[in-house]
């Protein structure tokens, strides 16, 4: 069955949805939606979408989807997901999945008691990296994780970063959380794959590094976090920062056999080279183990890009084909709801620690 | 008369209000996005201390601050368009801005100049060399295009649109590569582009449409304040217009040294098929940054007519001469900050 598709919300990361559910098979978008008809006009136009709206409503009527991916800022994603789900859709949403716990609770308890499915936009656990990672856990090959470290830098000069900072009417000045809470999913939806407690002793430091701008909305808005979480058997360290350069994206998960470290941003995963000879020559040989395995790295990188598997969204475009999957097959979603919640859970308690309302220097305490 | 100017903080708006104020317009609003870098504009406004200048600071994808900067002007100069970003971002400021600034204006009976762009002709299908004046077809194909094209042609369609309803007096400006001291790039994309740390030439000996941007105000205002110019459309360029390749080894004498590579039109437009050809069978690995459509549109080389310009009485201020080397100078300064 070829699933009919729309998308909800026609910013920026929507061109990602469209382009990746076009490559697709047995799936196809039928109609774009936004407030503004002259964003939905453009997606439209751009991609060759047959329909465009302005009204959800309207489009359920009329194209009725079997997938609506809500690409919406965050405060709406409850209610428009609730409407689709009336019109008997599948919901694909963007990640946060909403500003509270509670609201994330509401709208899973919602699209479970209508008997449909959804899943959030945790792309980059389905990077080949992220895939990879995840097979060295399901197999033991780290064995028990103690520790995890997870880090995302933010480039607040970039084009998103530069709307947000120029207009203190964003959206993401309405969020508890700000900046930090339309990046910290992609943070925490990694420690959530070894971290399974749903609520951690958390430490929270926040900060602003930016100089004043003399504009209270904007200052209020810190861009440093730094968490702390202990659950109980494994901890967590999460760092977002916009000041660090490089820009980074990674994970370093610490086992009690062995040590993983993933950079998403150059799709390398490694493990960490053991001390095994002795003396001077146990000191000598592991820059080149971890030489060579940065080069079959490499080696592998090109071999997909060869294959046309390089692409940028390629972990998108992998879960919303398992999504699809599920769907049609009735199989499981690639993401648990427990994990959904559990980092919206998370996100709670750490905004709870650092209220960003005024005061550029803050730091939270232990829960 | 009280003259509104959208997009007044940037790199033609300034130039634009200093010269209303030096032809004698003495009540202008200016609308900045941000209150940041505007010392070009505070030192404008300083030099003036009779004219009623007001600035302000507002966000036209909002249509309250579009409704606060429309209030009691009798004459609008729309500049404001975003000029980089993504897609979505340069539809919301460059369209959806102008629709907020249309709404706010309702039925009021004043004139706008809009300021729009060479972009949104259709030249693909042009023969190499031909003339592109204001008869010039729109581009039929705008999702072909570069989004900077898409959007002011939208923008434009938009103003028609309106005009036809509402009855305000429209006076559409299209410059073609505006330059001089200020300009974000050195190059415009008709020159080349940067690939790796190599220029790639790709105008060779393409006539440039340049605009000094002293010129360009200039035109901008004769044209847009002339009685009869309601319901015309001008496009906007200098009488000397030199040769990409000319621009390209007058820069390497007077700025600096950069490696380049003269990509001859046959051989860029058999790259452009490959490139389409890969970006599609690769399901966009690597982005389309040429194909046939975009070459044809910018690299083939047309011919340009300003005599509609120059019949409302504009004459070209600045020579091509003196405004590159205004241009260069600036960039050799720029560099030593």
């Amino acid at each position: 069955m070829s699933l009919k598709v729309a998308v909800v919300g026609c910013g920026k990361i929507a061109d990602g949805h469209v382009e990746e559910i076009g490559k697709i098979e047995g799936a196809r978008v039928v109609a774009v939606c936004d407030l503004e008809p002259i964003m939905a006009e453009q997606l439209a136009v751009r991609y060759g979408i047959p329909a465009y709206y302005s009204d959800l409503a309207r489009l359920l009527e009329r194209e009725k989807p079997d997938v609506v991916h809500i690409t919406t800022p965050p405060q709406s994603h409850v209610r428009l997901g609730m409407l689709a789900v009336d019109a008997g859709c599948h919901l694909y949403m963007e990640k946060p999945l909403a500003p509270t716990a509670a609201d994330a609770r509401n709208l899973i308890d919602y699209v479970q008691s209508h008997g449909r499915k959804m899943t959030i936009n945790y792309w980059v656990n389905f990077d080949p990296v992220g895939l990879a990672l995840s097979k060295l856990l399901k197999e033991g090959v780290l064995g028990e994780p103690v520790h995890v470290e997870s880090a995302l830098g933010y480039n607040l000069s970039g084009a998103f970063g530069d709307a947000l900072l120029r207009d203190v009417k964003h959206w993401v000045h309405g969020l508890p959380g700000k900046l930090f809470q339309n990046v910290l999913d992609h943070i925490l939806n990694k420690v959530a794959l070894v971290l399974p407690d749903e609520t951690t002793k958390t430490m929270v430091a926040g900060y602003r590094l930016r100089p004043d701008s003399n504009i209270a909305a904007r200052d209020s808005l810190l861009d440093e976090l730094r968490v702390l979480m202990q659950g109980e058997r494994v901890s967590a360290y999460c760092t977002l920062s916009s000041h660090t350069r490089p820009v980074t994206h990674s994970l370093r998960v610490y086992g009690t056999l062995n040590t993983v470290h993933v950079d998403y941003n150059h799709r390398t995963i490694q493990m960490e080279a053991a001390q095994d000879l002795p003396s001077a020559i146990g000191r000598l040989v592991p820059p080149f183990q971890q030489g060579w395995r940065l080069l079959r790295n490499g080696r592998r990188n090109v071999g997909q890009f060869l294959h046309n598997e390089y692409h940028y969204f390629a972990g998108m475009n992998t879960l919303i084909t398992s999504f699809y999957r599920s769907i049609r097959e009735d199989a499981p979603l690639p993401i648990p709801y427990a994990d959904i919640l559990r980092v919206s859970g998370w996100m709670d308690e750490i905004f709870r620690q650092i209220p960003q309302s005024g005061d550029s220097v803050l730091s939270g305490r232990a829960q | 008369m009280r003259i509104l100017v959208t997009g007044a903080g940037g790199f033609l708006g300034s130039v634009l209000v200093r010269k209303l104020l030096e032809r004698g317009q003495r009540d202008i609003r200016c609308l900045v996005r941000s209150p940041n870098r505007l010392d070009q504009l505070n030192s404008t406004v300083a030099l003036r201390p009779d004219a009623r200048v007001e600035i302000m600071t507002g966000n036209l994808s909002r249509s309250e601050d579009a409704a606060r900067a429309v209030a009691d002007v009798d004459t609008i100069f729309h500049l404001a368009s975003a000029m980089g970003g993504g897609a979505p971002d340069m539809f919301l400021n460059t369209v959806v801005g102008s629709r907020n600034l249309l709404d706010a204006v309702g039925d009021r009976p004043l004139r706008i100049v809009l300021v729009s762009s060479f972009g949104v002709y259709g030249v693909a299908g042009l023969r190499r060399g031909a003339v592109v004046d204001e008869h010039t077809p729109l581009e039929a194909h705008p999702e072909r295009r570069d989004i900077y094209s898409h959007t002011k042609l939208r923008q434009e369609l938009l103003f028609l649109e309106y005009q036809n309803k509402l009855g305000f007096e429209l006076v559409i400006m299209r410059p073609g590569v505006i330059y001089g001291p200020g300009m974000a790039g050195h190059f415009s994309a008709r020159v080349g582009l940067p690939l790796f740390g190599v220029f790639l030439h790709l105008g060779g000996g393409n006539k440039l449409p340049l605009t000094y941007v002293e010129n360009c105000a200039d035109a901008i205002i004769t044209a847009g304040l002339a009685s009869d110019a309601a319901g015309h459309v001008y496009n906007v360029h200098d009488d000397d217009l030199p040769t990409s390749r000319q621009y390209l080894k007058r820069y390497k004498r007077e700025v600096k040294k950069i490696r380049s590579v003269r990509v001859p039109y046959a051989a860029l437009k058999l790259v452009s098929r490959l490139v389409e050809r890969y970006h599609r069978y690769s399901k966009g690995q690597l982005p389309a940054i040429f194909t046939p459509y975009k070459t044809a549109s910018l690299w083939a080389g047309n011919r340009f007519d300003n005599r509609v310009l120059k019949a409302t009485g504009w004459t070209q201020q600045i020579s091509t001469d003196e405004g590159l080397s205004r241009t260069f100078t600036y960039f050799r300064e720029s560099a030593k900050k």
